[in-house]
């Protein structure tokens, strides 16, 4: 369990320094909070379509979910940049296991996921409506979707043999993830081909869970079957991303 | 095998690495003894990293076999990972965290921890004269001071065989005399084997007990330094001439003609040899513009195995320097 724990450790203490960075992951959240949550919600005047909150307070878990999953998703995907610039090799020629380095690495990086989702929390709180006695367990939704994410960015940089395709990844998988998420608008109403793409997001998941436990909203799903279904997706993406970087050289 | 007989640390036997149809490792078979310092010295591209990425088990071979501290590198790669250390080409080192931090780390990765990690990292941080800058975060670190640390990480789980893959390329003259020190020091105070790669010839010249020289994936000498100097004869002349080189005289030792248009010639002493090739220049009535003469390098053994120098490609070193900037 060492090479777990020191992984952990690793992934903490490198957010903790780099604050410039974390600020700008930040920004972004509260500018959609900002911006669009509230220019929306004064424009939304019927609120039965979001469950009966105004948008702004429906909107709120998406932008927690949506946090967590971009600074997890990156910071999977940067383990591409370990291997370019050397500690990936590090790792790859310890006697340690692999699939223990890796997870370390994952779960510190969701942790710090966690804790920026945390950060988006305590700002929303202050302009929507959020039912306080949710805000410990959506941050373990948060925690568990933050894993599934690193993961999957493990898994694609495992495969990646360069830099050049990471921003086309980004544009491929990031936008359209969170628009089939129902983070920004109800899955309900969405037309059939898009409602069959946002089922297989493992993200509409943690938003449905998240909305039901901030705001009491429900969505498609309950509580429970939305956490079990988070929670299957989310080991089968962590087991696949652990065997991937098993398998990765530095070629 | 029993561990007190054997007497090598890295055995390889006709080791061939493809990549597509590019070839770059074409067959090389070498022995390590056991606490010795072995370099492969060759130009940039001749398949140096990719030998040492075989022998650390980061890549597998196309075919042949490497035994490195007893174990194959491919059917016992974990425990060849126990037992070495390497320092790699390009850096490696954790930016954003503090010097004592990276060792935590890497002792961490390797499954060291409590009292006797922290004693560990003290001493090698002392060893390598970054104590006192052990709270101090590393991308504040000069190029010279990341490669001690890195070569200080490296030992921390006290490798028998530790790989140094170009330790000090980029480096300025005065800090590559220092890390040569260090790894002078180590061999002398750990007692390790230490496998070196480089293109500075001098710094084969300077640590290596035994060298091989590698071009284009192919070992094309090996031995101790004056064993390859051997090659070449005692001195070495160079000529410049007017108007067209040609060997005007080959009495005195195997002839060239640089492809710089000088003339190198091999000769047993080059003070007696000297007055004499004046002489025969002067019968021919060929005009000698410059000449000099040195002991024979090992940059003049690779000359006369290869005709090519062994240079410093100053593009690939830009590359070095890029790719160091670009890290976040």
């Amino acid at each position: 369990m060492r090479a777990f724990e020191i992984m952990v450790y690793r992934q903490v203490k490198r957010f903790l320094r780099a604050r410039s960075r974390v600020a700008g992951m930040i920004i972004n959240p509260l500018v959609w909070l900002a911006f669009f949550g509230i220019g929306w919600s004064n424009a939304f005047r019927d609120t039965s379509i979001f469950g009966g909150v105004d948008y702004l307070t429906y909107l709120s878990p998406g932008i927690f979910a949506m946090t967590v999953f971009n600074q997890s998703f990156v910071s999977g995907i940067s383990v591409i940049w370990d291997r370019e610039f050397g500690f990936l090799k590090e790792v790859l020629v310890a006697p340690a296991s692999r699939k223990e380095t890796i997870a370390g690495r994952i779960f510190g990086d969701s942790a710090v996921a966690t804790i920026q989702g945390a950060i988006i929390l305590s700002f929303t709180m202050l302009i929507a409506k959020i039912n306080i006695l949710g805000v410990i367990p959506a941050l373990g939704v948060g925690f568990v979707l933050a894993v599934a994410f690193s993961s999957f960015g493990v898994s694609i940089a495992a495969r990646m043999r360069s830099m050049e395709g990471f921003q086309m990844i980004m544009a491929l998988v990031m936008l359209p993830l969170i628009f089939l998420s129902g983070a920004i608008y109800p899955i309900a109403f969405m037309p059939s081909w898009m409602k069959a793409l946002a089922l297989i997001n493992p993200l509409t998941y943690a938003v449905e869970a998240s909305r039901v436990l901030l705001t009491g909203v429900s969505g498609i799903f309950p509580l429970h079957q939305s956490l079990l279904i988070l929670l299957i997706l989310t080991a089968v993406m962590l087991y696949i991303a652990m065997v991937s970087f098993e398998r990765s050289t530095v070629e | 095998m029993v561990e007190e007989e054997r007497m090598y640390a890295i055995e390889v036997e006709n080791l061939v690495k493809k990549f597509g149809d590019f070839e770059a490792v074409k067959g090389v078979s070498f022995k390590v003894k056991k606490g010795e310092i072995f370099a492969f010295l060759g130009p940039n591209g001749a398949g140096k990293t990719t030998t040492v990425h075989i022998l650390t088990t980061l890549l597998k071979p196309t075919s042949g076999k490497a035994v490195v501290a007893g174990y194959d590198v491919v059917e016992d790669a974990r425990e060849v990972r126990k037992r070495i250390g390497i320092v790699f080409q390009d850096p490696s080192v954790d930016r954003d965290l503090t010097a004592y931090e990276n060792m935590l780390v890497h002792g961490g990765v390797y499954g060291l921890k409590g009292r006797e990690l922290k004693e560990k990292i003290e001493e090698l941080l002392k060893f390598v004269e970054l104590w006192e800058f052990r709270n101090k975060l590393v991308k504040f670190f000069s190029g010279g001071m990341q490669r001690r640390l890195e070569i200080a990480r490296s030992l921390l789980h006290h490798p028998e065989v530790l790989f140094l893959d170009e330790p000090t390329l980029g480096l300025d003259p005065q800090t590559r005399a220092h890390v040569w020190s260090y790894i002078e020091a180590m061999k002398e105070e750990q007692e390790m084997t230490i496998f070196l790669t480089t293109h500075y010839m001098e710094e084969a010249e300077k640590l290596a007990d035994r060298v091989a020289i590698i071009d284009h994936g192919r070992i094309i000498a090996e031995g101790t330094v004056e064993d390859l100097k051997k090659l070449v004869g005692s001195d070495v002349v160079y000529l410049k001439v007017e108007n067209g080189a040609e060997c005007f005289e080959t009495d005195f030792g195997s002839c060239v003609v640089l492809p710089d248009g000088r003339i190198r010639i091999d000769v047993s002493n080059a003070s007696k040899a000297i007055p004499r090739i004046f002489e025969a220049a002067e019968k021919r009535g060929v005009k000698i513009l410059e000449i000099t003469y040195h002991r024979p390098t090992l940059n003049d053994v690779f000359l006369h195995l290869t005709g090519r120098e062994i240079r410093d490609e100053g593009g690939n070193l830009m590359k070095g320097v890029i790719r160091a900037r670009m890290r976040r």
